[in-house]
């Protein structure tokens, strides 16, 4: 038994609010990729250091990081914190959370393609004359990027919707925030919710097009 | 013979169909009725309206006003524990028969559901921390607070923020969240129910927190909700919170759960 009117007209209202919300999701996003990135490649070296105990901090990160919510690891971060006096914003807390959760799982991603990348590379590299660092910087990593392109693709878009979650921890200025605080005043959930539903879709759909766009520019040869 | 059977089975006919149409016609209120369950979106995290016991079980004062009607009903009271956002949702998507979760009767809220007369009103109150120095509402200004999403306190702090210079504004999920928050710190002060502000501070779980006077907002009165087009339903609630005035059965509870004299639930000068 669904008797529920639509309201489009006072809902699409929101619009250009929502809107707003969207980039600041999409931002934040964007910024827990690039960072998650650069901390995954550290993770990845570390894992194969000779050194146990930059080993074994990376192999402990990678393993909370995709073994537990990212939703506790949020709340944690904010309200965990917050019971010993320290003090994130809430969006930092969102950030440094996503962050987390995509380095671990990032990292993980980057030891698939590592592996997928032959030894002897290395070895060639290394006769040439080049540094260890140089190896992996020139020859290496070039390889390794290509191989974990569209898992990082991937990420990115999981990356956009777990930002939803920044709502338990007080957000209220990205697309979800902007939604529930809507939603809570009219009471109209359905149509909010369903406008985020499409914004969500959206951003998603184009950055999988860029990515697509920019996968077909890079790996020409 | 034929003309006979032709008739009894043309009455039977017209009786079955009757019957059947009668069912189709039948509105919420005769759906309960006939369930023998009422079912009430109740939040649970809203002390002394609605919390949990030491058992672990529902009470407060909206449990108790929600098993009160079920009583006059004459069926079992079933409560569906509902976050503050997510009522109106419980009510349309059926999983609820009525909202008895004080709700405040806002015009916004009342284009989507059908909001009875007042069953309870609150006054608002400013609850920091002791070294905030924050005394009373204007004090507020410029500064980092907070509220739970979807209250009518939340909604008149964030419109005050919005015209202050400078400050902050941050939305929590429940009233556990938003006192958390400020105990730590992340925000230094919300706006709460006098009733939530006191059973906050007697508690004892979150020393250091203490009510800087009243803010200064239009009395907010509460309603029970129900679906926009369900009229008979409407109709009977808004009997049964008059009846529960009218008892006494308002103050007793008042006393039971908040104490001191009950709320006016009427708007001196005007009808409703």
């Amino acid at each position: 038994m669904f008797d529920y009117t639509f309201q489009w007209r006072s809902a699409l209202r929101a619009l250009p609010d929502m809107l707003a919300g969207a980039w600041v999701t999409f931002e934040t996003a964007a910024l827990s990729m690039i960072l998650g990135v650069l901390l995954a490649l550290a993770l990845t070296v570390m894992r194969r250091m000779d050194n146990p105990l930059p080993r074994a901090f990376a192999n402990l990160w990678v393993s909370i990081a995709r073994n537990t919510p990212s939703l506790f690891q949020i709340y944690i971060l904010y309200f965990g914190l917050g019971s010993f006096g320290w003090h994130i914003s809430s969006w930092a807390a969102l950030l440094a959370g996503i962050t987390f959760n995509n380095a671990g799982y990032l990292a993980e991603n980057f030891r698939g393609g590592l592996k997928a990348v032959p030894d002897t590379q290395m070895r060639a590299a290394r006769s040439l004359g080049m540094s260890a660092f140089q190896a992996y910087r020139m020859i290496v990593f070039p390889q390794l990027l290509r191989i974990v392109y569209h898992p990082l693709t991937n990420q990115m878009v999981w990356a956009v919707l777990m930002t939803s979650l920044g709502v338990i921890v007080g957000l209220n200025d990205d697309l979800t925030g902007v939604t529930q605080n809507y939603n809570v005043r009219t009471f109209r959930t359905f149509e909010f919710f369903a406008i985020a539903a499409v914004l969500y879709y959206l951003i998603t759909k184009i950055i999988v097009l860029v990515a697509r766009l920019l996968a077909w520019r890079l790996f020409r040869y | 013979m034929t003309i006979k059977n032709n008739t009894l089975a043309l009455s039977l006919i017209t009786v079955l169909t009757v019957s059947t149409s009668d069912d189709a016609l039948a509105d919420k209120l005769d759906d309960i009725i006939s369930s023998g369950t009422l079912r009430c979106a109740v939040t649970l995290d809203f002390p002394p309206m609605g919390f949990r016991d030491d058992n672990n079980q529902p009470a407060g004062f909206d449990v108790d006003y929600c098993n009160d009607l079920a009583r006059v009903l004459d069926v079992d009271a079933e409560v569906v524990e509902t976050p503050f956002p997510d009522r109106i949702p419980a009510l349309v998507s059926n999983r609820a028969d009525v909202i008895v979760a004080s709700t405040s009767d806002t015009l916004e809220r009342a284009k989507t559901v059908g909001m009875t007369v007042p069953y309870f009103a609150f006054q608002m109150v400013v609850l920091t921390r002791e070294d905030t120095g924050i005394e009373g509402y204007d004090d507020l200004e410029g500064r980092a607070v907070g509220n739970t999403s979807g209250t009518y306190e939340a909604i008149a702090l964030e419109q005050d923020v919005e015209g202050w210079d400078g400050g902050s504004f941050r939305a929590y999920q429940t009233q556990n969240d938003t006192l958390l928050a400020v105990a730590q710190g992340h925000i230094e002060a919300t706006v709460v129910t006098n009733t939530v502000a006191a059973a906050t501070v007697n508690s004892g779980r979150y020393p250091g927190l203490k009510i800087a006077g009243d803010a200064p907002y239009v009395i907010d009165y509460v309603s029970l909700a129900a679906r926009r087009s369900e009229y008979g339903l409407l109709n009977y609630l808004n009997l049964f919170v008059n009846q529960q005035v009218r008892t006494g059965r308002y103050a007793e509870l008042y006393e039971k759960w908040v104490g001191g004299t009950p709320v006016e639930l009427t708007v001196p000068g005007v009808y409703y």
